[in-house]
């Protein structure tokens, strides 16, 4: 075939070579003269108010070149809709995994030593961990009214009328746990000021748009003074979506005079963003035959204490959770709940993982509770050609059924020649 | 006694944020000895989108794969793009490649032309490198030379600039209607697993998942990503979950000695990939993304299988081993009582 043929051809990645024989650079290989490292000191509470934070004797400790605190910080809040989220802890810790002050040192070693240091007096507040707890709103972890901080509603059709026209009614709880994205390669960044006052900022992200964004408001500057690069990255799957470890090394920058960087342990790797877990009641309502008429769903997402992308995620959930069948009539609500445990993003799916375990899982369920067979309860549900979501929207659709058939097709050929277990 | 069963799933998933513009930009220049730069916002985060971006600005502008230079990863020198999320960068990013390519490669036929002293380039094709008449392919002459003459002769560097976002709109607020995306992509699997009904252990052994990305732009890639969302959904499924302290939080499990990923001793023995290959009209070359939501037929397949297999249905996942057991020993109370 000619080499000028490119595309639906099986074309090894053009870095394959590099990455197979470790010559690609990634953050962790960047190394600057005169580089400072820098570590975090956490949260000793999930939930408490923070007295005083004393660096004095992690800045005598030696190798130490800075320590910053809240203090420290331009604009202490970021977040992309809501701005709940602090750059370091300032009058309360929301989480376990909030930081409270970042040391920069000459070495790694001496600036987890100095983050040892740090004194810091709480008043220890009960932690709201459960989100429907949290929905009782005993105890606020934000302020304002509420821990619910979206609602998100979708209305298509009329459920009341489609469960009244219903022969069987089915209905079933499900959920879904928090989980970490793992990546090879944990978050690294790195900053560095330029001769002409640039600041730089050489950062493991899938969007570094989305980070300069929140970056510049943090750091209160324009796009001459700040840059975002990002070197090589070693998988995010939604884990490298929200600035975390970039602002503390920026500052640290900015401090000292000299370049820093930071990179996450693997423990430290799990107090970034994580799957958000779903609580999901889903009701249908059926016709003898199989056909659906009504589908309501609830959904809770524990957000952890800020909103970040919970929203957003919730929302792409929620247009989603019916699933891919012809159902007339929809109704989805879906809260986002403050808790004080560990923070929800994106990640892989964006939330739809979530409800495609529920409306799958479901669909199963109904098809055993009217003595059908899955596969036929999907074949006669499942969209066609042009299906209609739960939002309104006509949907080209066409592949639906063409990877449904296409599977049972490929299933059935695998089984072919294959010897029957012994029993 | 180890018993087996099989279990379905079903998926749709967009291509691209919800009811927003999510704009990818791209700027192309083609180099006097036919070489070119592409330059995008769009980060590879190791799932090959530089390869595939590179592969549509060639494809386009007639150039070889090893003669386009691929430069991203920098707020200054590149476009502005929404991010690599959404499982919008083949889709989206690749649209405005494709445009920006194109807007390249029409500056290099009018250079051509006029080299040619044709009135205007109408008849002219790109192939292989080369630039000749569709009528007259005697008369033909090479990118290089059409790139050097229009930059060094006519005095016009053939840069390119161009962007793409899709018609979307926001939800309304009450009723959650509208039209958030413009492209949805498909899929369907299939799992088997063998179940221990002494243990409770889940083995996962054939995994068929058939999607739907439109035209694959890169088999390869496209196979990979699979692969890698099916392991992916494997681990959501049967193992991973987050342990926090219910009395005073924390995560109980940060560490990868205790918070357990599949590694490839449970990735199943039969995978069987394959995808549908509709066209998609608004697609770059009729492409769509696939990666991002191949991970989220997986779980539930897995979870129908178990039922299939056992009678046992998990309900909050993951289904480990201890779940497994204990809902088969109450499935045995409840069949002997």
């Amino acid at each position: 075939m000619s080499e000028y043929q490119v595309l639906g051809v099986r074309t090894p990645r053009t870095d394959a070579l590099l990455e197979a024989s470790g010559q690609v650079v990634y953050g962790a290989d960047i190394v600057y003269p005169d580089m400072l490292y820098a570590a975090a000191r956490y949260s000793d509470y999930a939930h408490a108010r923070i007295l005083s934070v004393d660096v004095s004797e992690a800045e005598r400790s030696p190798g130490v070149r800075g320590v910053i605190t809240a203090k420290d910080v331009p604009v202490n809040r970021f977040g992309y809709k809501f701005q709940d989220q602090p750059v370091l802890a300032d009058y309360k810790v929301y989480c376990k995994q909030d930081a409270i002050a970042v040391v920069a040192a000459d070495t790694e070693a001496q600036a987890q030593l100095a983050a040892e240091k740090i004194r810091v007096e709480y008043e220890p507040l009960t932690p709201v961990l459960d989100p429907v707890e949290a929905m009782k709103d005993e105890v606020l972890v934000q302020e304002g009214s509420s821990n619910v901080v979206a609602h998100i509603k979708l209305r298509k059709g009329d459920v009341g009328a489609g469960f009244a026209a219903a022969d069987k009614i089915v209905e079933e709880e499900l959920s879904t746990q928090k989980v970490e994205h793992v990546p090879l390669e944990p978050h690294v960044a790195l900053s560095e000021l330029r001769p002409d006052g640039q600041l730089v900022i050489t950062t493991s992200t899938s969007r570094a748009f989305a980070y300069i964004t929140q970056l510049l408001k943090i750091l209160r500057m324009d796009m001459t003074r700040l840059r975002v690069l990002t070197p090589a990255v070693g998988g995010a799957f939604g884990g490298k979506n929200d600035v975390s470890l970039e602002p503390w090394v920026a500052l640290l920058t900015l401090k000292t005079g000299r370049p820093v960087k930071m990179v996450f342990s693997r423990k430290e790797e799990f107090f970034t963003t994580l799957r958000h877990p779903y609580r999901m009641k889903y009701k249908t309502g059926l016709k003898r035959d199989g056909a659906i008429l009504a589908r309501k769903i609830e959904i809770i997402s524990d957000s952890g204490p800020y909103v970040c992308l919970g929203k957003d995620t919730l929302t792409k959930a929620s247009v989603h959770a019916a699933g891919p069948y012809n159902i007339p009539n929809i109704s989805v609500d879906s809260y986002l709940v403050y808790t004080n445990s560990a923070l929800g993003g994106a990640m892989r799916g964006f939330g739809v993982p979530q409800v495609a375990f529920a409306h799958e899982v479901h669909t199963d369920t109904i098809a055993h509770e009217l003595g059908m067979d899955p596969v036929e309860f999907r074949r006669k549900n499942l969209f066609y050609d042009r299906g209609e979501a739960a939002t309104g929207q006509l949907l080209d659709s066409r592949a639906m059924r063409a990877t449904f058939e296409r599977a049972l097709e490929l299933e059935k050929k695998s089984n072919e020649g294959r010897e029957e277990p012994r029993a | 006694m180890i018993k087996k069963g099989t279990g379905m799933a079903c998926m749709f998933y967009p291509n691209g944020s919800t009811g927003k513009a999510n704009p990818a930009g791209a700027f192309i220049k083609i180099n006097h000895d036919g070489t070119a730069v592409l330059n995008i916002g769009a980060t590879d985060i190791g799932q090959g989108s530089n390869t595939c971006m590179a592969q549509i600005a060639a494809q386009e502008m007639g150039l070889k794969l090893s003669q386009v230079r691929v430069v991203t990863g920098d707020t200054e020198l590149t476009p502005y793009d929404a991010g690599t999320g959404a499982c919008r960068v083949t889709y989206i990013a690749g649209n405005a490649v494709q445009k920006t390519a194109r807007k390249a490669k029409r500056l290099l036929l009018d250079a051509a032309a006029r080299k040619m002293g044709l009135i205007h380039s109408g008849q002219l094709v790109i192939e292989e490198g080369e630039i000749f008449l569709r009528y007259w392919p005697a008369k033909r002459m090479t990118i290089a030379e059409a790139a050097t003459y229009s930059e060094r002769i006519l005095g016009q560097p053939i840069i390119a600039v161009d962007s793409y976002s899709p018609a979307t709109m926001p939800l309304e607020e009450e009723s959650g209607q509208g039209m958030p995306f413009e492209v949805s992509i498909y899929a369907t699997q299939i799992a088997e697993v063998e179940v221990d009904t002494d243990t409770g252990e889940v083995k996962v052994t054939k995994l068929v998942a058939v999607h739907d990305c439109g035209k694959m732009l890169n088999p390869m890639l496209v196979e990979g990503q699979i692969e890698g969302g099916v392991v992916t959904g494997i681990g959501y499924g049967l193992y991973e979950q987050i342990i926090e302290d219910p009395v005073e939080g924390g995560i109980r499990n940060p560490s990868l000695a205790t918070y357990q990923i599949p590694t490839s001793l449970d990735v199943p023995e039969d995978m069987v990939i394959d995808c549908v290959e509709i066209p998609e009209e608004k697609g770059p070359y009729g492409a769509k993304g696939v990666s991002e939501p191949t991970c989220n037929p997986t779980a539930p397949a897995i979870i129908n299988a178990i039922y299939n297999a056992t009678g046992v249905r998990i309900r909050d996942l993951p289904a480990t081993r201890e779940k497994v057991l204990f809902a088969l020993r109450e499935l045995e109370r409840k069949e002997e009582g």
